[in-house]
């Protein structure tokens, strides 16, 4: 068996380098071109992660809050004897994680609103008017009118579209009616304090928001209630805090639910997104692969007689096809960080303005987008873009490199 | 001068080689026989396409045979695979090729280099390697120049000190002269004889160059993928020397020895000319 003697890492990166910058126009060519196309990946990656991270903070801060919970079973009646019995227990628990930057007690229920012969099917949500700004941003929604105020009983708020289709106005009495624990059907007058656009149409063509404590009188719950909703200190600790709460709440009683889980649309919306980039990422990456194989493949075969002469001079095959796969991994690799730092600085570039979308705003609001995109780069979007240019950049150079393995001596060193 | 008891560097035994285009069939080399000696400069002659360059190849473990045996330094190449041979080549030949075959990225002592750090030696130690051979060729001032830089001559010496870098017992050059002018071949082929006397170094050289003719020790003549004729600078018997044609051995030095008695002859009678035409 033939002994094997080891190349230098050096000689390797030499050769692999004098060969990259033997033809510069070309290598300069490969390189713009796949400059361009990191860059406009990174843009678009960065583009899809800004208005997802808009469209989840939205989600969350508009309403729903990132994790809500309920008694076992509630979500899916809304009925509101599947209620929290002992909610100040549950409140205790919040003050032992730092995570959490605040939390409300709500009451749900479906109910009717009418105001002067107009009626219309409503969503209640009762709050705690001061714990509910540490949860979500609904006091910023505020259109018309003015905040739910604490000791107010009878304070009311209407959805924008719930409130243009009763013709309600600020001041006005608003009847409305809901079931009680035992089943009865109860009315109580509130009066119009503010209108408010959450930012999710179909939330604001039913929404109306009234205080704990009058719901609590109003519909005989004492102190008990049917959701507490909580907010952390960023997105990410959301998985942390539900296993925190599945660990300690986990005799049954409760239901812990993630943003995620409230609303599945737009779960798949985001679901739908990510496969969305994975389709940017591998058209992309696959225009870059043939970019590279190109390239390789010329420059293979402009150089099989050299390839023949430094085989015959005691190259063994192995090393050939590290010589020639470390060309293209360190052109791509070249090109892939020059790429993402170009498409770096145009997202650097535009990411305070944000790129304004504003006429197609009517299409972007239902998935609780704002019309002004404010791309983000994220350490995940650069782990797959690099990670993926990497990997293209092995599958480009594995097949000249192999072919160069193949080289009949005896027709390379005969080229003229 | 070559040692009577020197041991073989190069067995043939009828070997075969033959191309195809197709299903066309193109014999290269037929039934050669051939064995070449430790510090021989053996000079292998015939016009294109007489199998020169294949037998060369073979020599070099670069190609297959059809059929024969071939030894290198008392090892059956043809039984080696891949690797195994490339092995060979880097510790055993040295290559000289008609149109240098430099690597054009590297700098002259780096292509002289290359092969030494393929050996497994350090850098420094095979910079230091290239260094001297490079000042045998007597181009060791032009180290730091690329391929492109250096004139037909020079690169060629550069080839000439890569061949030699690795320490090989047998060079192979296949028409070292052939894109020089004659002067600077001239140059080169003294270089390599003197090298090859000096070094004892085995050389089998592929030409048609006269002056690699002449200065060969022993010259083989190729036809048709024969040996037809082959001759020693040492009185040596010809049997040394066979091939399946049975024309091979004797013509060539009966000729030159009818050349020279000619050449001879006519400049005797040359000076008996000129004295007659004085005296009248």
């Amino acid at each position: 068996m033939a002994e094997s003697y080891r190349l230098g890492l050096f000689t390797y990166f030499s050769l692999a380098t004098r060969n990259l910058l033997r033809n510069r126009r070309r290598t300069l060519i490969t390189l713009i071109t796949m400059i361009f196309g990191i860059a406009t990946l990174t843009l678009l990656s960065a583009l899809n992660d800004g208005w997802l991270s808009q469209m989840k903070t939205n989600f969350i801060l508009s309403y729903t809050g990132h994790l809500q919970i309920h008694a076992k079973g509630f979500e899916t009646s809304q009925n509101l004897n599947d209620r929290i019995k002992d909610p100040e227990e549950i409140s205790r628990l919040m003050q032992s994680y730092p995570e959490i930057i605040g939390w409300t007690q709500r009451i749900r229920t479906s109910g009717l609103a009418s105001v002067s012969g107009n009626s219309a099917g409503i969503q209640i949500m009762a709050t705690d008017p001061e714990q509910e700004t540490w949860v979500t941003s609904m006091d910023q929604g505020i259109k018309e009118g003015i905040w739910l105020r604490p000791g107010m009983s009878h304070d009311l708020l209407l959805g924008r579209t719930v409130a243009q289709n009763l013709g309600a106005e600020l001041g006005d009495r608003v009847i409305l009616m809901a079931q009680r624990l035992n089943g009865e059907m109860v009315s109580e007058v509130f009066f119009l304090r503010g209108i408010l656009e959450t930012g999710a149409p179909q939330i604001d063509r039913t929404l109306a928001v009234i205080t704990l404590n009058s719901a609590q009188q109003w519909l005989q719950m004492d102190q008990t209630v049917t959701d507490i909703v909580i907010r952390a200190d960023v997105h990410d600790n959301t998985d942390v805090l539900y296993r925190l709460f599945v660990q300690q709440l986990s005799d049954l009683k409760y239901e812990i639910m993630p943003w995620q889980e409230l609303d599945p649309m737009v779960r798949q919306w985001l679901e739908f997104s990510d496969a969305y980039g994975f389709v940017i990422l591998f058209v992309v990456i696959i225009l870059v692969l043939i970019e590279i194989l190109n390239t390789m493949l010329i420059s293979l075969h402009e150089r099989q007689k050299e390839l023949g002469v430094i085989v015959a001079i005691g190259t063994k095959r192995h090393q050939i096809f590290l010589m020639l796969l470390l060309e293209a991994v360190m052109l791509i690799f070249i090109g892939a960080i020059l790429g993402y730092l170009a498409g770096s600085l145009i997202v650097f570039s535009v990411a305070d303005n944000g790129i304004n979308l504003t006429h197609f705003a009517n299409a972007f609001e239902f998935f609780y987008m704002d019309p002004v995109i404010h791309p983000q780069l994220t350490q995940s979007s650069a782990i797959k873009i690099l990670g993926a240019t990497l990997a293209a950049a092995l599958l480009a150079g594995i097949y000249p490199a192999w072919k160069a393995t193949r080289l009949q001596l005896s027709q390379a060193l005969r080229i003229q | 001068m070559l040692n009577q008891q020197a041991e073989s560097v190069i067995k043939i035994r009828d070997l075969h080689k033959c191309y195809w285009v197709g299903t066309m069939p193109f014999p290269a080399l037929y039934g050669i026989n051939l064995e070449i000696e430790s510090g021989e400069f053996a000079v292998l002659a015939g016009r294109s396409g007489s199998g020169k360059s294949t037998l060369l190849n073979i020599v070099g473990a670069l190609e297959s045979t059809d059929s024969g045996r071939v030894e290198v330094l008392s090892r059956d190449i043809l039984s080696m695979n891949q690797d195994q041979r490339t092995h060979f080549r880097l510790h055993n030949i040295g290559f000289i090729f008609q149109a240098y075959n430099l690597i054009r990225v590297f700098s002259a002592r780096e292509n002289v280099a290359y092969v030494c750090q393929l050996q497994g030696k350090s850098k420094k130690e095979s910079m230091e390697i290239a260094n001297h051979w490079l000042q045998e060729v007597e181009i060791g001032h032009l180290g730091y120049r690329r391929p492109d830089q250096l004139s037909g001559g020079q690169q060629q010496r550069v080839a000439v000190a890569r061949a030699l870098a690795s320490n090989p017992k047998l060079i192979l050059a296949d028409e070292p002269t052939a894109n020089l002018d004659s002067m600077t071949g001239r140059h080169l082929i003294r270089l390599m004889r003197e090298l090859n006397q000096r070094l004892g170094t085995t050389f089998l050289i592929s030409s048609h160059d006269p002056d690699v003719k002449q200065a060969a020790s022993r010259l083989i003549k190729l036809a048709d993928g024969q040996i037809v004729e082959a001759w020693n600078d040492i009185p040596k018997p010809p049997s040394s020397i066979t091939s399946s044609c049975p024309m091979s051995n004797l013509p060539l030095t009966e000729r030159l020895q009818n050349y020279f008695k000619a050449a001879r002859g006519n400049a005797r009678n040359k000076k008996r000319r000129r004295k007659t035409r004085r005296r009248s």
